[in-house]
């Protein structure tokens, strides 16, 4: 059994005001090592809330979710930070990254809280940089940088760490269509070398790249492909 | 591997300081303006003590002075004040008495003092301090001669018209030649000239070579009989001596037991205790004062930090979404207020520093320039624990966000 995510009857209910938001009505998924996921659906459906669950960047309200064969709800706050440090590598449509340090400290962030040495940390970074076609571009600040380019060094920053997952939240969404090919062609390769990645987004033709499915609705799961 | 982690928040937090320059330098000013004060103050006090301390030793360790008037008065009413004036004078019987019958003390001289004329064929010397002393003054005072001799024991006997120079005095009459041997002129009286003293320097900013010495029996010609005047006195004893002195003088001044002392004995530790008093308050109000722009300077930290969270929120949340934990982000803003107050520190120190070289300018280098250690050790742990306490908060606060909120935050 090589599942690496699995969830059951999963719900999230935020408070909004005096009401409640249900954004997850109780979700069951399961994702095997090594492939290549793209969660779809109307915006409000709850794709960002699954999202970050699964990223162990929030917390269910009930249901189960194993990762890696452990019980994430039984993590403390310390533990999912390790979980988000060594096996999740994140992507956000905004990039998200720091304006006032080079593309190359960006892309060395997650290794300062792996404890890496700095001399690796930056080769490190270089040699991931190099490999997403910045070579010429590890000194520039963000606003140097295209869009493109930035979602590259964000990509990079997400692999600094060689997560065993990645999650790619709308990656394209703020980039032109030959610049967003860009980007998924990266993400493909990175599924050909064996990680499992996860794409959520609302285009279809970013969608369409995924092996499977996953079609949100009403914090409900539709159908699977 | 931790201290790899610290290297890495402090460059975060240099490069968030950098990034914010005036700001984080408005920040600072409190505690600039408090640890400024606390290094002038402290660094003009220290070297103002060092000053005295040397000053009074001049008046020689072990010396006690016995006279009419006590050197510190303290808080005196008009009738303590009056009944010290109407004590009657100390003069010569006494120092007689006590060289007769005292035995916890080496040495005694009388030291009788006016501000006197000095001439010599054309050259004036003015104001020059004149002191009748007996020929035990010079072991007294620990001051030797260095050319020529000091009074002897038939010099004060014989009345003789002999003096010995300060340097000062020298210079001013005798230019060029040696004077030993040759005359000089104090009120028309004619005195020859037996020695130089050695060089002492200066004193609260007054000479003390300006002076010369000649015995005591001569020098009540010019004062006659019956002045008050101070008695010195050299001794290893201490408190046993003052007691015998006053055994002696309450004997020789007819004292009976119900009587007060109507006599002083006075040291140069008494002047300094006095002065240290003085700068005791003097050091307590800066303190205070320094302590409360601390306090602002602190509250002033406490909101830019979290100015500093707010603007930062995303930021914070990329980096607890790529593994930090909450204690590293606590750890990374507690780093950079600590960091802002150091610089503060630094700052101030500097200027403080700077401040104490002025006013030891200022004053023609009376007061020598001296910062103590522990002072710039203090102003640093002061700058370090309002870092600490002040920024806790924000950086707590910072540290307690939730990743998904963060991110969102706009």
């Amino acid at each position: 059994m090589n599942e690496l995510i699995k969830m059951k009857d999963l719900t999230k209910v935020y408070p909004l005001g005096e009401t409640e938001v249900q954004a997850l009505r109780g979700v069951d998924v399961k994702i095997k090592k090594g492939e290549f996921i793209s969660i779809i659906g109307p915006s409000g459906s709850g794709k960002s809330t699954l999202m970050h669950i699964i990223g162990c960047l929030d917390r269910s309200t009930s249901g189960s979710y194993f990762l890696r064969g452990k019980d994430v709800n039984k993590m403390s706050e310390n533990q999912l930070a390790d979980i988000r440090k060594e096996f999740i590598g994140f992507i956000f449509q905004d990039f998200y990254l720091l304006p006032d340090v080079p593309a190359w400290y960006n892309v060395s962030l997650p290794m300062i809280y792996n404890r890496i040495a700095p001399k690796e940390r930056k080769e490190k970074a270089v040699s991931i940089l190099e490999s997403v076609g910045l070579g010429d571009r590890i000194g520039h600040l963000p606003n140097q940088l295209s869009g493109g380019e930035r979602q590259r060094v964000a990509i990079a920053r997400a692999l600094a760490n060689e997560p065993e997952i990645i999650i790619a939240d709308e990656p394209t969404g703020n980039l032109d269509s030959v610049r967003g090919e860009e980007i998924l062609k990266i993400l493909s390769d990175l599924h050909k070398k064996g990680k499992t990645i996860i794409i959520v987004s609302h285009e279809k033709y970013v969608a369409e790249r995924g092996k499977r499915k996953i079609y949100l609705k009403d914090g409900r799961v539709e159908g699977k492909g | 591997m931790f201290s790899g982690f610290l290297i890495e928040i402090l460059r975060s937090a240099v490069e968030s300081i950098k990034a914010n320059k005036l700001r984080s330098l408005l920040t600072t000013l409190g505690i600039v303006i408090g640890v400024t004060t606390v290094i002038g103050v402290m660094s003009v006090i220290s070297g103002f003590k060092k000053y005295m301390a040397t000053s009074f030793s001049q008046l020689g360790a072990n010396v006690l002075y016995i006279g009419k008037y006590p050197w510190v008065m303290g808080h005196m009413s008009r009738e303590e004040w009056s009944k010290i004036h109407k004590r009657d004078i100390v003069g010569l019987k006494e120092a007689e008495a006590l060289k007769e019958y005292g035995s916890s003390f080496k040495y005694v001289s009388p030291s009788i003092l006016r501000n006197m004329k000095m001439e010599r064929g054309d050259k004036e010397a003015e104001e020059v301090k004149i002191e009748g002393v007996s020929e035990d003054f010079s072991r007294i005072i620990n001051q030797d001669v260095s050319l020529g001799r000091f009074l002897s024991k038939d010099d004060v006997k014989y009345n003789r018209h002999v003096c010995v120079l300060g340097q000062d005095v020298v210079n001013s009459l005798f230019p060029e030649e040696n004077p030993i041997g040759t005359k000089v002129k104090i009120k028309g009286r004619q005195f020859n000239v037996i020695g130089i003293l050695e060089e002492r320097g200066e004193m609260m900013g007054n000479s003390m070579d300006n002076t010369a010495m000649i015995p005591y029996t001569t020098m009540t010609a010019f004062t006659g009989k019956r002045s008050t005047i101070n008695i010195a006195v050299y001794t290893e004893e201490g408190e046993e001596a003052k007691e015998e002195i006053r055994w002696i003088l309450r004997g020789v001044r007819d004292l009976k037991p119900n009587e007060e002392d109507d006599f002083s004995i006075n040291s140069s530790e008494a002047l300094i205790e006095q002065f240290n008093q003085l700068t005791g308050t003097f050091l307590l109000i800066s303190i205070a004062i320094a302590a409360i722009s601390l306090i602002v300077g602190g509250i002033g930290i406490m909101n830019i930090m979290l100015v500093s969270v707010s603007e930062r929120t995303r930021e914070i949340g990329v980096r607890k979404a790529i593994g930090a934990k909450s204690s590293e982000i606590l750890g990374q803003f507690l780093m950079e207020s600590v960091v802002i107050c150091l610089v503060g520190g630094t700052i101030g120190i500097i200027l403080g520093a700077s401040l104490t070289k002025l006013i030891s300018i200022m004053r023609g280098g009376s007061i020598p320039f001296h910062i103590p250690i522990w002072s710039v050790v203090l102003g640093f742990g002061f700058c370090f624990s309002i870092g600490v306490f002040f920024g806790y908060y924000p950086a707590r606060k910072a540290s307690k966000l939730s990743p998904v909120e963060a991110l969102r935050y706009e």
